[in-house]
């Protein structure tokens, strides 16, 4: 079973619980306006171009078709071994799920040792269900966690949720037609899965990427608070404050940032109102 | 801090007004006079000191409460110019040729005072009369004069802080130095004292050693009799911390930081027990809140140590202080103890200025003799390639060349001079009673040697194999010429061999396998060779400064490495390896045999700073720091770091002045380094993490 990552990072401290390694799958189906990770949303190898300290030498358009246009790149490659800086790089790569399962397993012992395992992150990993589950199955039973949007039809969200020890979902507006607006999608599937989640047992974070003008309002913490102010296996919630910084993948990817929203404005916590609920949350 | 603190911390840190009572003084005129006066050298060094405190304008401010400061800026020499350049006709020179880098025994004069000491000297005057050791009575004699010096310039203290009105100080010095102190205060003062009179003796890189110990039963005294309580022994501290930070300016050292004020807390004594306690705790709270580089914190760790103190490590390492550097004594004591340190000797060690480890009270160790480039031995090797007919044949190359470069670096040892350091003496056992300086030796006189260049090297010879002579991408002859030329016209293959070529530190077997070897041969090496002075050699994984100046040194290299760039600092991957990660990163540099080249070098991690953003994140990476020592790691140094900070601090180093990095063993204010310095760290940081 073959899928396609975009990185293997050790020691994520921020997905989940112990050391962790997390695999970023490619791949999304969401095009949220604030997405950090952008070379995690095409299912496709791209070229990514480190630009600072690019010093025009010229290199990679002599060995290019296109005259190292992006726009026009068919992700040959050819181009990365010329350039003296190495500031060129394909992202996306397509692993087999043994291989993929093997390479997880080579720190076994110093993450379980520490209470951690596997994270799977992306990208939304839902879109790579089988492959992820595929993983799972030759992990040996280390713990295993998803960081997901959520979105995915039931069928494939309960059989992802299920082979997990622990989840960690994003809730992003409640609003479907915001959530359409900024995401690209609307979000009612999304509402059913967290149901299905709380119900299901496992353990999970909520998080949400609290942006200036989309989900800042009070409207918007209020109605988050009465969805889970009675989940009973919510560890906690977790705010993660807009960062300007989130833009900064786009260029390299030749892509531009046009986030629908005043990047300038700190976004307001009405955490109040979780406070109020008696709803356990940080803000990261 | 409480106020006294925060006003003491403004006034010598922030603002350094006590620079203003320094004076100008002309120590060349002391050096011409003894020259001329023809008196022997440990005449010279007596007179040396007394030339300084006599010259010393004692300062006591109002508030303080453990007293000393420099006035004097200049430590002069005891020969000069032409006397040096006979001396070193005739004898090797290491660094300033002073008795320095060892720990000293301050208990033993601490604990007793002076005038139990002076009985001491006496009695073994009589000793060495009834044996007719005449050069031994002279020499004990001069020991008393010391005394008398010392004892007179705390006098001159005391009746400064008298005149100033400050009594605490007064009362201080009315006890210490002659009679034991009876306060933990009064320790803290007498140790200022002696620290001070060190330095005022040209001895430098001064350690502290394991002050949580042998400080331990005058603050326990204290806390149980009710003198002071956890707060106000946390204020002296701070104070007593502050003291380090007054004349550093003014010690010896290769930049500014590198002063050697290394302290060790924790760890276990000779029967396995841990020894952390409250004090090793207060000294951690101190230095967190000071946030000064001085003095540095070691903490000694084993199998036992709860991940709690890793943790409180951990925060110290967020506040950007580049310490704690961590110890491994299940590493450390079997590795002394096979290098012939009696368990007792080697349950007790420290670390010297940066990591080496030495043994307080009883080594007259040169931990730093001397360095082995690895990289060197690879380079020196690779003209014979194109002979060899396998990668095997090639590495037999390399062990002959590190053979080589071991046995004239040992041979180059012979004949150290280093000048008398009658204080040293008091506080080093055996001194008094064999009526000999220090600088004669001690109980153990071992030589530690440097391994430089390390992971390059290892790059380089995993180079050969995958791309010459597994693959053979490259032949031979094609190698060596791109590597002649500087890579120049061969940029295909210097981006194979720096970007496609396996590297040590992700954990792959067959690379650090390399490291394991390389290490091996450099440990064998050193076997059976003794030095003049009756001590062995110790092989290290440190590079102090070395990764420089070897560096610069260094052609090409086939690791992808060009003319110019530098080595990684100490026991470290190179600077364009793009490692998998931190946890891969500590099982490579697990798996050399660490025992065997225990000479002292950390493994130097840096972490971005929002790894350090909250308590769990902090719990993590405290975790792995406690997993690199659970696996078989020896030492370890951490900074937590943004690199965007250190280009802006390049730009503005005005509003940077606080910021603190680990250099290569100790930690200094990034914007006093020179650029170079500057500039390896910042590329250290590129390390994909």
């Amino acid at each position: 079973m073959k899928g396609i990552i975009f990185d293997i990072k050790e020691m994520a401290v921020y997905d989940g619980p112990g050391i962790r390694t997390t695999v970023f799958l490619k791949g999304c189906p969401l095009h949220c306006s604030w997405c950090h990770n952008p070379e995690g949303i095409s299912p496709h190898p791209q070229l990514m171009v480190s630009k600072a300290s690019c010093i025009d030498c010229g290199a990679c358009a002599e060995v290019c078709d296109f005259d190292a246009d992006p726009t026009r790149c068919v992700v040959c490659g050819s181009c990365i071994k010329k350039c003296p800086l190495r500031l060129r790089k394909i992202v996306g790569e397509v692993w087999d799920s043994d291989d993929l399962a093997k390479e997880l397993l080579r720190n076994r012992t110093i993450l379980e040792k520490n209470g951690g395992g596997i994270t799977f992150s992306g990208g939304e990993p839902l879109a790579q269900h089988e492959f992820v589950l595929s993983i799972i199955e030759k992990l040996e039973g280390m713990h295993c966690v998803v960081e997901t949007s959520g979105y995915a039809t039931k069928k494939i969200f309960s059989s992802v949720v299920d082979a997990m020890d622990f989840v960690i979902m994003d809730l992003k507006v409640i609003d479907s037609a915001v959530h359409e607006e900024f995401c690209g999608v609307p979000n009612s599937q999304i509402l059913q899965n967290l149901l299905y989640l709380n119900e299901s047992g496992k353990p999970f974070i909520i998080r949400i990427p609290l942006i200036p003008g989309v989900n800042d309002s009070e409207a918007n913490f209020e109605a988050t608070a009465s969805i889970v102010k009675d989940f009973t296996n919510l560890e906690r919630v977790e705010i993660l404050p807009y960062h300007k910084t989130a833009g900064a993948k786009y260029t390299m990817l030749s892509q531009d940032y046009n986030p629908r929203f005043d990047v300038d404005q700190n976004p307001h916590m009405h955490t109040h109102i979780f406070l109020k609920q008696d709803i356990p949350f940080i803000v990261a | 801090m409480d106020h006294i603190i925060q006003e003491l911390k403004t006034f010598f840190i922030v603002e350094k007004g006590h620079h203003a009572f320094r004076q100008k003084l002309d120590s060349k005129s002391f050096t011409r006079e003894v020259s001329n006066a023809h008196v022997d050298e440990y005449e010279r060094a007596y007179r040396r000191l007394q030339w300084v405190l006599t010259h010393e304008k004692p300062i006591v401010f109002p508030k303080e409460r453990i007293a000393i400061m420099r006035t004097v800026r200049e430590i002069p020499e005891i020969f000069s110019e032409s006397e040096w350049n006979s001396i070193r006709k005739r004898y090797r020179i290491h660094e300033q040729g002073k008795v320095s880098n060892i720990n000293p025994g301050y208990s033993l004069l601490l604990d007793v005072g002076t005038e139990k000491k002076r009985e001491e000297i006496i009695a073994s005057i009589q000793h060495h009369e009834a044996n007719e050791n005449g050069d031994g009575v002279a020499y004990l004699r001069m020991l008393l004069k010391v005394l008398d010096l010392i004892e007179d310039f705390a006098d001159a203290y005391r009746e400064k802080a008298r005149e100033v009105g400050n009594e605490t100080v007064a009362e201080s010095f009315s006890i210490i130095p002659r009679q034991r102190p009876k306060t933990f205060l009064q320790a803290l003062q007498f140790f200022r004292l002696i620290h001070f009179c060190l330095w005022s003796s040209y001895n430098y890189h001064n350690t502290i050693g394991r002050f949580d110990q042998y400080m331990y039963p005058y603050y326990r005294q204290d806390m149980d009799t009710g003198i002071v309580d956890r707060e106000g022994s946390l204020s002296l501290l701070q104070e007593f911390f502050i003291s380090f930070n007054k004349d550093s300016d003014l010690y010896p050292g290769m930049q500014q930081g590198d002063n050697g004020q290394s302290i060790m807390l924790g760890g276990v004594n000779a029967d396995y027990e841990d020894v952390f306690n409250e004090l090793s705790e207060l000294c951690m709270h101190a230095s967190l809140e000071l946030k000064l580089i001085d003095p540095k914190i070691n903490l000694r760790v084993h199998k036992q140590t709860p991940l709690s103190l890793f943790e409180l490590g951990t925060q110290m390492t967020k506040q950007g202080l580049g310490f704690p550097q961590y110890s491994n004594d299940d590493i450390v004591i079997p590795a002394l103890k096979r290098w012939g340190y009696d368990h007792d000797d080697a349950s007790n060690y420290v670390v010297a200025a940066c990591w080496e480890f030495i043994v307080p009270e009883v080594a007259m160790d040169i931990v730093n003799i001397d360095a082995l480039s690895f990289l060197h031995c690879v380079m020196d090797a690779l003209p014979k390639l194109v002979d060899c007919e396998s990668y095997e044949q090639f590495e037999q190359l390399v062990r002959a060349r590190i053979f080589s470069r071991v046995a004239e670096i040992c041979a180059n040892t012979n004949g150290i001079y280093m000048e008398p350091a009658p204080l040293m003496s008091i506080i080093m056992k055996g001194c008094v009673e064999e009526a000999k300086d220090i600088r004669d030796g001690a109980k153990y006189n071992n030589y530690g040697v440097h391994g430089t260049g390390l992971s390059s090297a290892v790059d380089s010879l995993a180079a050969i194999r995958s791309q010459v002579f597994e693959k053979q991408a490259i032949t031979k002859e094609r190698l060596l010429s791109a590597l002649e030329h500087d890579y120049v016209g061969d940029e295909d293959i210097l981006t194979m061999l720096r970007y496609e070529s396996p590297k040590m530190g992700s954990d792959d077997d067959s690379v650090d396998s390399i490291a394991t070897t390389l290490l091996d041969w450099f440990a064998e090496a050193m076997e059976g060779y003794k030095n003049d002075r009756g001590g062995i050699f110790r092989a290290g994984t440190g590079s102090a400064m070395y990764y420089l100046w070897h560096a610069a040194e260094t052609g090409a290299s086939p690791d992808g490495r060009r003319v110019g760039e530098a080595y990684a600092c100490n026991f470290s991957p190179s600077i364009f390896a793009r490692i998998k990660g931190p946890v891969s990163l500590i099982k490579s540099f697990s798996k050399p045999h660490l025992e065997r080249v225990a000479n002292g070098g950390p493994l130097t991690l840096e972490l971005h700073d929002t790894m350090f953003r909250n308590e769990e994140s902090i719990h993590k990476v405290a975790s792995l720091v406690k997993t690199y020592m659970d696996i078989g790691g020896m030492q370890m140094q951490l900074n937590g770091v943004n690199r965007e900070t250190m280009l802006a601090a390049q730009k503005s180093p005005d509003q940077f002045r606080n910021l603190i990095v680990r250099v290569w063993g100790w930690s200094g204010y990034f914007v006093d380094l020179d650029k170079e310095y500057q500039d390896h760290i910042i590329s250290r940081m590129e390390l994909d993490m």
